[in-house]
């Protein structure tokens, strides 16, 4: 079972911005997500292991590759869909596939067109498949960046805040798929967006200032927090108030009141509920705690 | 709102970077373009650095560069807001669309002018420089800078800035703009081409766009003083020049106004966003992946191969499908046609020649400027692409080798070169099947073009992704090669000229169809290994260095070079390394030790202090050689000549000679050198010039004789300054390069005025005047001899043909070698020629004389038209000046790289490939370019070879003057005076032109100073002129007497003042002033005919009245003129044709006749047989009048 292994991984930019601090991670066959809030370091450690940059110090492995020593070898078996990519003007889809599937290893040409035609089919691109890459929607480059990673049969696949910018139907299918594909190989799928993680992942991680301040599957996680979140719906002036009194990770409005929910190891009384949490008030509480600590 | 508006746009365009680099770079050129010694623009050695003139010239030639700055402010303004994304804030405000664009369209093109005052300052500036030398400055007049600034320079920014906006607002591209910026400068400079044909001058100067054919129209034949002094009035072809323009600015700003919405770009449709039309209707099912199902991929070489042609086609083709391209290169097919187009128009006689394919070559360097647009542009956008169009994460963590990026990429651009240039090949061969010749020379294509420049443009390729690969950014990979470009131009002005260090150098290989590339390509190609070499070590360093994934920084990269550079890279770099060692050592060698390397420096300073050092031994009295006797050995392959010789010298001074000065050519080896009775004193080594002191003093009247050997030779190849004259096939050489020279003479010292200053020296040699006392004593050919006898053995392989002056005698043809032997019959000058090639021969007899013509079989078009123009001269000159001194006339043919001319030696002309051998003559309504320069030649064998002028002023009249007018004279027989029009209409431009530029000062024509455009150009209308006045009989007994006084002998030699005395002699008392003023005065005359009315008689006749407003004028060696009083007999006629137009011929001329012109408006009549539709003075074009069309009038009837 392959596994990827990242140890002590640290990444200073030249500016002094410490974008990844010591992260350690073991992640293991399966859909493995990675949340954190903008800017907290997701992509670079995304693309670190993507092998196009090199963290200052730490080790990556994958199966038995050291991947900083070796990146060859991991690109070999890696499927990746950065954050934000680009087509060449004037190039179809299914010349770009075609082309990306050559890149990837795929010298027959006859197994090459089986490949790319059976993954635009996949990616619902095949009536578009003459048509320019760079007047596609959104939701088509994303479905035709989910076909590219998936050329040559990868064993790694990292996705990087794929759901962005996608309706929530897309945004379904996509992660039906990812979850589908998950179920042999590695995918670690990066996000902000909790629910992407909640609904499919067997574990996962946050990180949080290039740090990695939880790690686990969701289930423990939420578990963790029984009996910690509370839950009341107060007016819109007295937020401050109960800002200054309790820790509060998150408001979200309802039915024109403020619903809060509020970090507690025992019951703080006025009129607070209990509240049974979720991955939700796991990533909202892991960045109270971490910010507050910071 | 709108000066609020127009005064944001203002300050905002003065914070931009590109406000203050424009400033300052144009300031920076300015004040460079006038203090610098190495920059010209407009001025020569008598027009001032900060002439009127200059300044215009310079604010014109800046301004129409500046319009890519211009381009960058205006266009700016339109794309801005969209770039940002700042339009949707913007355009929904309450603005309205007039203040938003005009306003802010106000305040970028205030920006443009005020930044491009840089350039009247930096030219004020520059004239205050302390090292300026002060000679080269006038007064300073505030006046013209402003003229440039106001009437020249800002209609140019208003324009372009109006074009522009206008493009950018139709476009919304800053691309698009640019390329419209190209087209316009492409339709200026074909304007600029435009001018150059006589005739077609008022078109250009109104329809070029930025005013600078107009300007040049205007300023076209204005001399020294007027450059000076003088700014163009704001009249006539400039002014509507200007209103046109400026109409054509304002109505694109309309345009724009009408054309701009304020709805943002993609909802305007200009810009194409993700189209949400190409959604698929059926909503997908899942993406559904089989397990194990996809293919698995392998990395063996058949991966490898797939790959890099993967990565090259996809590489090429974002160049070949991108619209950049598409426009560039139509703009070098455009460009490069209409080159070709004119290149087989070469004379201002309106010759033509065929378009051979060694014409069109070198008429397609203007491909060669677009390949390299091409290497550096592309350059700097394939290896920016992938992170450009962010397509560089996906690509760059597939599992592709690292020099899968910089590999193909290189394959690509190198693809797109060579193909580039085959295009431009297409275009060749289009035109001339166009031009309707069909041999079509594929092979000189390839290896004479494509081949050698697909490689050069290459290795710039390489060069510019090695400094894409490194620099930080595009657009600063793009400047560091700008400043590569000019730093070549640089370097070289300050001598550093090596092919070693100068990138991508390597020796000029010189073309010709009867020498091919001769040896000149090994050297070549020796620095084409060694480049390529190091351009393969900055390919594998670019390799070692790319940037995979997101790494940016240097540092890093660095850090990881060792890495990637172990194994195959490794060895590569290494055998680059060795190649690149090893090559440079062997070119080492060849250019610096097998050959001496000087730059164009070194050979100014070591002629400069020649002449410090020799030239005070100008006027020691030496002995003159009596006759001469030559063994040549030619070895065209090697090259090599061997030459032995034994000189007669007398001493024909009145005293006793005790030393005698020797030297020869720098580079020739001297084996022996004996004087009888002599010995050497001093021997200049790096000089090549010797002093001998006779043992006994050599006596007035006494003969010795002199005999040397020498060498001339060429091991290897050279870094500049190959040897031309001996080659494979087609070797020409002076004499001058193989014997010994006797006494100091001015032949070869710098003529440059700023040149001779920078060294020191007095700024012009100028000649003896006319009629110095002594000077006659010398002939202005060969100071070392009078006329000799010549005794010339020539021996050269044995399938060659070799030629020196004289009678051909005995051959013998032994161990691979022919030798001929040539003795002269008849004594000639000391001036002689040697020619050898593998030639055809056409050979005939004529009255006693064999004419010959030697040529290439590659060109055997005008054979039979040059043997004609000979029967025609030698019958012409025979009956009209004297008998023929030989009997053999022989033409010879000689590779163009030794030159474009006809030059002729005793009994035979050399005629360069490169001009009238390959004349087109299928269009009879052109001058016949062949007999024109045959029948020249011929005649220098009476000018020159039979009568040679005194080296004193006007010493050129007695032969290239009389030459000119010989030729005319058969021509005239030939074709008629109605053709001559043609010719003489040429001659007219030319000296009219020529004369503005004249370094010295114009001169009259009795006293020209060696001065072309006036002993040939204003020689041939003043020749032309006196025989129609004198009679041509009389002109032609002037010169028999002439040649009856002084053939074949001196001293004393003739001067201008014999000639001019013959001629007097001949004319009557009334033509004594016209004498005058063609040979002792610069005349000009201002002759214009108007009001031109017919009216028909009873007798069916018609009765003609017309005004002609007549001026004469003298003027200085400066141009200053003074009217003068004029009356003289004219040209007067009426005819049915313009003259020089279409069909103008005797049948169209109704009537001419002579009449009395004087001074003034007058009014002619004339009595026709019928209608005439023109009419005027001067029909034939024989006046030196600077309005020359002015002279004839349209008829109107009445």
């Amino acid at each position: 079972m392959p596994t990827l292994t990242i140890d002590k991984l640290t990444h200073v930019y030249p500016n002094g911005v410490k974008a990844l601090d010591a992260v350690s991670l073991d992640i293991p066959q399966g859909l493995y997500g990675l949340l954190g809030p903008n800017g907290a370091g997701k992509s670079t450690l995304m693309r670190t292991v993507a092998t196009l940059q090199a963290p200052t110090s730490g080790s990556i492995r994958f199966d038995d590759i050291d991947v900083l020593a070796d990146p060859q070898a991991l690109r070999r078996k890696l499927g990746y869909l950065p954050q934000d990519f680009g087509v060449y003007p004037r190039v179809s889809a299914l010349e770009m596939l075609d082309h990306l599937a050559t890149l990837k290893g795929l010298a027959n040409g006859k197994v090459r067109r089986a490949t790319v035609e059976h993954l635009l089919n996949q990616a619902n691109l095949w009536t578009v498949r003459h048509k320019a890459l760079s007047g596609f929607s959104g939701g088509m480059r994303q479905r035709f960046g989910i076909a590219q990673a998936l050329i040559g049969d990868p064993a790694l696949i990292i996705v990087d805040e794929p759901t962005a910018g996608l309706d929530p139907e897309e945004r379904l299918r996509f992660l039906n798929l990812l979850a589908e594909i998950g179920e042999n190989v590695v995918v670690i799928l990066s996000t902000h967006i909790v629910a992407d993680v909640s609904d499919l992942c067997p574990r996962m991680a946050i990180i949080v200032d290039g740090r990695i301040v939880r790690e686990g599957e969701p289930a423990a996680l939420i578990a963790a927090l029984k009996g910690r979140i509370w839950t009341k719906a107060i007016g819109r002036d007295e937020l401050e108030a109960c800002r200054a009194k309790h820790e509060v990770i998150s408001t979200r409005l309802f039915a024109g009141r403020t619903l809060v929910h509020v970090l507690a190891d025992e019951d703080p009384g006025e009129g607070f509920a209990p509240e049974e949490g979720g991955v939700e008030d796991v990533y909202f509480s892991t960045l109270f705690t971490a910010r507050h600590a910071a | 709102m709108f000066a609020k508006i127009s005064g944001f746009e203002f300050r905002y365009q003065l914070r931009q970077p590109i406000f203050w680099i424009a400033l300052l770079l144009f300031a920076l050129l300015a004040f460079g373009s006038v203090a610098s010694s190495n920059i010209q623009l407009g001025s020569t050695d008598n027009i001032h650095k900060n002439a009127a003139f200059v300044i215009a010239q310079s604010c014109l030639i800046f301004a129409v560069i500046y319009t890519f700055v211009v381009v960058a402010f205006v266009a700016n303004v339109i794309v801005r807001d969209d770039d940002t994304g700042f339009s949707a804030i913007i355009r929904t405000t309450p603005i309205r669309k007039f203040e938003y664009l005009y306003g802010r369209f106000a305040g970028a093109f205030a920006a443009a002018a005020l930044a491009f005052l840089a350039v009247p300052f930096g030219l004020w500036l520059g004239s205050l420089a302390p090292w300026v030398d002060k000679e080269t400055l006038g007064p300073m007049a505030l006046g013209d800078y402003v003229y440039a600034y106001v009437v020249l320079a800002l209609p140019i920014l208003f324009l372009s800035s109006a074009l522009f906006f206008t493009l950018t607002t139709l476009t919304r591209s800053m691309m698009w703009t640019y390329v419209g910026l190209i087209a316009l400068l492409v339709l200026r400079s074909v304007f600029a081409v435009i001018l150059s044909k006589p005739g077609l001058e008022h078109v250009a100067a109104l329809w070029e766009p930025f005013g600078t054919s107009a300007f040049g129209a205007a300023t076209r034949y204005w001399t020294a003083s007027e450059r000076n002094a003088l700014t163009p009035p704001i009249t006539g072809d400039l002014l509507w020049n200007k209103v046109l323009w400026l109409g054509v600015g304002c109505g694109a700003l309309a345009l724009a106004h009408r054309l701009f919405s304020f709805q943002s770009a993609e909802r305007s449709g200009r810009r194409r966003g993700p189209a949400a039309a190409l959604e698929p209707a059926v909503v997908a099912r899942n993406l559904a992946v089989p397990v194990g199902g996809l293919a698995k991929p392998s990395f063996g070489a058949g991966a490898i191969w797939a790959q890099l042609w993967a990565r090259t086609r996809l590489d090429a083709r974002q160049v070949f499908l991108s619209p950049a391209y598409f426009v560039l290169l139509g703009l070098a097919v455009l460009l490069a046609g209409l080159n070709l187009w004119l290149s087989t128009d070469v004379s201002d006689y309106g010759g033509r020649v065929f378009p051979v394919t060694r014409v069109l070559i070198n008429a397609l360097t203007i491909f060669d400027f677009f390949a390299l647009i091409i290497a550096i542009y592309y350059a700097g956008e394939l290896v920016w692409r992938e992170k450009e169009q962010r397509t560089q994460e996906i690509i760059d963590a597939t599992p592709v080798a690292d020099w899968m990026f910089v590999g193909p990429k290189t394959v690509a651009i190198s693809l797109v070169l060579i193909s580039t240039l085959i295009v431009g090949v297409v275009v060749a061969i289009a035109t001339q099947a166009v031009k309707g010749y069909f041999d079509f020379e594929v092979g000189k294509y390839l290896f004479w073009w494509v081949l050698p420049h697909s490689i050069d443009f290459v290795l710039l390729a390489a060069l510019a992704i090695f400094v894409q690969t490194l620099s930080p950014h595009k657009y600063a990979g793009w400047a560091v090669m700008a400043v590569y470009l000019i730093s070549t131009i640089v370097l070289a002005n300050l001598g550093f000229e090596h092919d070693l260090y100068r990138f991508d150098g390597g020796p000029e290989v010189p073309l010709s169809d009867m020498n091919g590339l001769g040896r000149y390509w090994i050297g070549g190609y020796w620095l084409r290994l060694y480049w390529s070499a190091f351009a393969l070590i900055l390919l594998v360093l670019s390799y070692g260095l790319w940037r995979r994934g997101t790494e940016v920084l240097l540092a890093p990269r660095l850090r990881a070079l060792p890495r990637r550079l172990r194994g195959t890279a490794g060895v590569i770099l290494a055998i680059a390394v060795v190649t690149f060692v090893g090559s440079g050592a062997f070119i080492f060698y060849n250019t610096n030790v097998l050959n001496p390397y000087r730059t164009q420096l070194d050979d100014e300073r070591w002629t400069a202090d020649y002449e410090k050092k020799f030239l005070r031994n100008e006027s020691l009295p030496e002995p003159k050689v009596a006759s001469v006797k030559l063994n040549i050995q030619l070895y065209p392959h090697e090259p090599r000549v061997q030459t032995q010789g034994n000189y007669a010298i007398q001493n024909r001074t009145g005293v006793p000679l005790s030393v005698m000065h020797i030297r020869f050519p720098r580079d020739l080896v001297v084996d022996s050198l004996t004087i009888e009775g002599a010995h050497l004193q001093t021997a200049f080594a790096g000089y090549n010039y010797r002093i001998y002191a006779f043992d006994r003093p050599m006596q007035p009247g006494e003969t010795r004789t002199l005999s040397f050997s020498t060498t001339l030779a060429q091991h290897g190849f050279r870094n500049s300054g190959n040897i031309l004259s001996v080659v494979d096939n087609g070797t020409f050489l002076n004499d001058q390069r193989l014997v010994p020279r006797i006494g100091m003479d001015r032949s070869i010292l710098l003529q440059d005025r700023a040149k001779r200053r920078k060294y020191g020296l007095p700024p012009e040699l100028r000649m003896p005047k006319l009629g110095t006392p002594g000077a006659d004593q010398v002939n202005y050919l060969r100071h070392e001899a009078d006329w000799v006898t010549a005794d010339i053995t020539v021996a050269t392989d044995a399938d060659q043909i070799p030629i020196a002056p004289g009678q051909a005698g005995e051959q013998t043809v032994k161990d691979g070698r022919r030798t001929v032997r040539f003795v002269t019959d008849s004594p000639i000058m000391d001036f002689f020629s040697v020619q050898s090639a593998r030639y055809a021969l056409a050979t005939q007899a004529y009255k006693g004389v064999q004419i010959s013509v030697y040529y290439d079989l590659q060109h055997p078009w005008n054979v039979a038209r040059i043997g004609n123009a000979m029967r025609a001269g030698l019958d012409y000159y025979q009956a009209n000046f004297g008998p023929y001194q030989f009997h053999q006339v022989r033409v010879l043919e000689f590779p163009a790289p030794q030159g474009g001319f006809a030059q002729s030696y005793a009994n035979t002309i050399a005629w360069s490939e490169g001009i009238f051998f390959i004349a087109d003559n299928r269009d009879a309504s052109r001058v016949d370019m062949v007999t024109y320069v045959g029948a020249h030649e011929l005649a220098h064998q009476w000018w020159a070879h039979q009568i040679i002028g005194a080296d004193e002023q006007g010493s050129t009249v007695l032969s290239e003057t009389l030459a000119q007018y010989s030729a005319a004279m058969v021509m005239k027989h030939m074709y008629g005076p109605y053709m001559m029009r043609k010719f003489l209409k040429f001659e007219l431009d030319n000296y009219l032109r020529s004369r503005a530029g004249d370094v010295l000062e114009e001169e009259p024509l009795e006293r020209v100073e060696n001065q072309p455009y006036i002993h040939y150009r204003k020689g041939s209308l003043v020749m032309y002129r006196l025989q129609d006045e004198l009679g041509e009989d009389a002109v032609n007994r002037a010169l028999r007497h002439l040649l009856h006084d002084f053939a074949f002998k001196g001293p004393p030699y003739p001067t201008s003042l014999d000639l001019v005395r013959d001629l007097r002699a001949e004319a009557p008392a009334d033509k004594q002033q016209l004498i005058t003023d063609l040979f002792e005065k610069i005349t000009l005359y201002d002759v214009k005919a108007s009001h031109a009315v017919a009216k028909r008689r009873s007798d069916g006749r018609y009765d003609l009245i017309f005004t002609v407003d007549a001026k004469k004028l003298y003027a200085d060696g400066q141009g200053h003129e003074t009217p003068v009083p004029m009356d003289e007999t004219l040209d007067v006629g009426a005819f049915d044709v313009e003259p020089g137009h279409a069909g103008y011929d005797t049948d169209k001329a109704i009537a001419v006749q002579k009449l009395l012109i004087h001074s003034g408006v007058q009014t002619v009549a004339l009595m026709l047989s019928r209608l005439p539709k023109f009419a005027g003075v001067d029909p034939f074009n024989e006046l030196i009048d600077r309005n020359s069309e002015a002279t004839i009038t349209k008829v109107a009837s009445r």
